[in-house]
């Protein structure tokens, strides 16, 4: 379960659900698997100082995992995305669905029918 | 007795007895003590001063007290009771406020991972035990006899600059046992502790350890994550 307490209906894209920096390293762990930190600041072009602070609240929230690992005396981190990005479009939908439902109740299952014919 | 009234026993007594000679013979010495550590630039003269200065205003305290004629005064009491309570939280910290923060940070012992941090360690101080924690960002703190370290640290730094970063904990370590009784001094005069002076003296010795290079290599890393490249 991920942790999703913010959306902003008026951003652009995923950026409804995540931050400009989250949402950006989250599609570049959604193109490859573990990715240490500093490829992941190179891909995405974003200061190393920001994507460390992002990163570590990203596993925090349950979106990413990392493993610690050691090679030739080095110590660093392998970074997963921890959902595809069709679990992930799932996990979300599922749980604004069930806000929608939860606040709305039957006006808002009425409301989904729209979407079937899509 | 009213708060007035106790201000002006304090006058009266301190007049009627022997000590406004002394007292103001002290008071000059601290604040040449004072005026000392104002100007000079060596970090390690600045806090002997500094601390002496501390401890004469202390004496200074303890010289009104004796001489007060005046019975159950409760600003005395207060501030006995104040220095009792101060005390007894500065000197209780450190012994349990490295435990609390391994268990906040989930902190492992560094020598799962690799070896020689604490050993490099266990050449300069001989009780502090080195940990890493969870957590991108480079980061390195001490507290009592414990040294923590980011995985984010270890990632981004080189060996000379992680030694560097060691060197500045493990002094801090070594005078953590003497860091109390400062601040306890500075809580019974009222007048503020300066730290940075230790930061600067932590610094001085990394620098005797490792060499300035690799100091100022890790210090321009800090920097880099700080975003001030």
């Amino acid at each position: 379960m991920v942790k999703l307490n913010r959306i902003n209906l008026s951003n652009d894209g995923l950026t409804k659900f995540l931050s400009p920096i989250e949402s950006t390293i989250m599609t570049t762990l959604w193109e490859q698997d573990d990715l240490m930190t500093v490829d992941i600041s190179e891909k995405t072009d974003i200061p190393i100082s920001s994507v460390a602070g992002t990163l570590d609240r990203l596993v925090k929230s349950g979106y990413a995992h990392r493993q610690i690992e050691k090679e030739g005396g080095r110590v660093r981190y392998k970074y997963t995305a921890t959902f595809s990005h069709d679990e992930m479009a799932a996990e979300i939908t599922t749980r604004v669905l069930d806000s929608l439902v939860d606040t709305f109740g039957s006006m808002a299952i009425e409301n989904f029918g729209k979407y079937k014919s899509k | 007795m009213s708060l007035v009234n106790e201000i002006i026993c304090y006058g009266t007594c301190i007049k009627a007895s022997s000590i406004v000679i002394p007292m103001a013979i002290f008071l000059g010495l601290a604040a040449i003590l004072f005026a000392g550590f104002t100007i000079s630039r060596s970090e390690k003269y600045r806090l002997v001063s500094f601390s002496s200065a501390q401890s004469i205003m202390v004496l200074v305290f303890v010289m009104v007290f004796v001489a007060m004629k005046c019975s159950r005064m409760f600003t005395i009491n207060a501030y006995i009771l104040y220095v009792l309570l101060s005390g007894l939280i500065i000197f209780l910290i450190p012994r349990f406020f490295d435990r609390l923060l391994v268990r906040k940070l989930n902190a492992e012992p560094i020598s799962e991972l690799i070896t020689w941090p604490q050993d490099f360690v266990n050449n300069l101080v001989h009780t502090a035990k080195v940990y890493y924690f969870d957590s991108a960002y480079p980061k390195a703190m001490a507290s009592g006899n414990s040294i923590f370290i980011s995985v984010g640290m270890l990632e981004s730094f080189d060996d000379d600059e992680l030694k560097a970063v060691l060197a500045h904990e493990a002094w801090h370590v070594r005078h953590n046992k003497k860091t109390p009784f400062l601040r306890q001094l500075s809580y019974m005069t009222f007048i503020p502790h300066h730290e940075d002076g230790l930061e600067a003296m932590a610094d001085a010795f990394a620098s005797k350890i490792v060499g300035t290079a690799a100091l100022s290599s890790a210090h321009s890393k800090f920097m880099q994550f700080n975003g001030k490249v």
